[in-house]
């Protein structure tokens, strides 16, 4: 089994976000700051689990493009909204 | 009658797209098909919000301050723990060590199940503060999304005992185990839509 202990460093890295991102929501009302922050860590825990969990990182390119593509338009679209 | 050489393809795609020219696909195609298809609905689910949001940005900056955020950020942990636990059974089942497998996917499956039910204490507690779809705009894109996604975890987890059915079975194995992996990605795309679900619908304001 390769790196059987880096799986374990991403999920801690997930929790760990994910408690950063409620505390930014809940501890600082509306800002374009928060929503640009949370909308780039919604991307990179999306590219954490497209990558290692569903290890698309060195299978098929274009299934890995398209599922990083997703977590690309729909985090842009939270920046896009911050300024309604 | 001649056979075509076309391994785990369905041959309806363009040859750049075959594994030879861009790597092998995880599980197989027809899951694929089925998690592109399921991305779209939570495409349109998304852009729904979006659309929402843009004429009612009052209700959708108050609504997450409705929500018990408490369970929406220990569902996010749990169902992250679903997926590290199903990548653990796939790495087991590459060495074929069966009995680990089976038992990260009864790990997968109990934070599938843990899951459900938070979720369902959740929706509860949202009519015991009453609150339902019919609230304002925010409580139906919430009911619209996550009712949705509720759905996927349940017919998945269902998955998991079925392949934990197979894999007592011997169905897979260090050289076979496309279904395995099948449902493992399918898994991961459910995690991934809650990834997208979560900030929207309890942090963003």
């Amino acid at each position: 089994m390769k790196n059987p202990i880096k799986l374990e460093y991403y999920l801690a890295a997930l929790i760990v976000i994910t408690l950063l991102n409620t505390f930014l929501g809940e501890k600082f009302s509306s800002t374009t700051l928060v929503s640009v922050l949370i909308a780039i860590t919604v991307t990179y825990k999306g590219f954490i689990v497209i990558d290692h969990f569903m290890e698309l990182k060195g299978a098929n390119k274009n299934l890995r493009f398209l599922m990083r593509l997703y977590f690309v338009i729909f985090p842009s679209l939270i920046i896009v909204s911050a300024f309604y | 009658m001649k056979s075509h050489p076309i391994k785990n393809s369905l041959g309806i795609f363009p040859k750049s797209w075959s594994e030879e020219h861009a790597g092998r696909i995880p599980g197989n195609i027809p899951i694929w098909v089925g998690i592109l298809s399921e991305l779209t609905e939570f495409g349109i689910f998304f852009a729904a919000y979006f659309i929402a949001k843009f004429y009612y940005p009052d209700t959708f900056a108050q609504g997450p301050q409705s929500l018990h955020t408490s369970l929406g950020v220990t569902n996010t942990i749990v169902l992250l723990s679903s997926s590290y636990f199903m990548a653990k059974a796939m790495a087991f089942i590459r060495v074929d060590n069966k009995i680990k497998c089976e038992r990260y996917l009864w790990f997968a499956l109990s934070c599938g199940v843990l899951y459900l039910i938070i979720k369902t204490w959740e929706f509860h507690w949202n009519t015991l503060q009453g609150f339902s779809a019919n609230t304002n705009e925010f409580f139906t894109v919430y009911y619209y999304m996550t009712f949705n996604h509720f759905i996927h975890v349940g017919w998945a987890s269902c998955a998991i005992l079925w392949v934990i059915f197979r894999l007592r079975r011997g169905a897979y194995s260090s050289t076979e185990h496309s279904g395995l992996e099948a449902l493992a990605v399918y898994w991961h795309m459910i995690d991934l839509m809650w990834i997208l679900i979560f900030p929207l619908l309890y942090v963003l304001r």
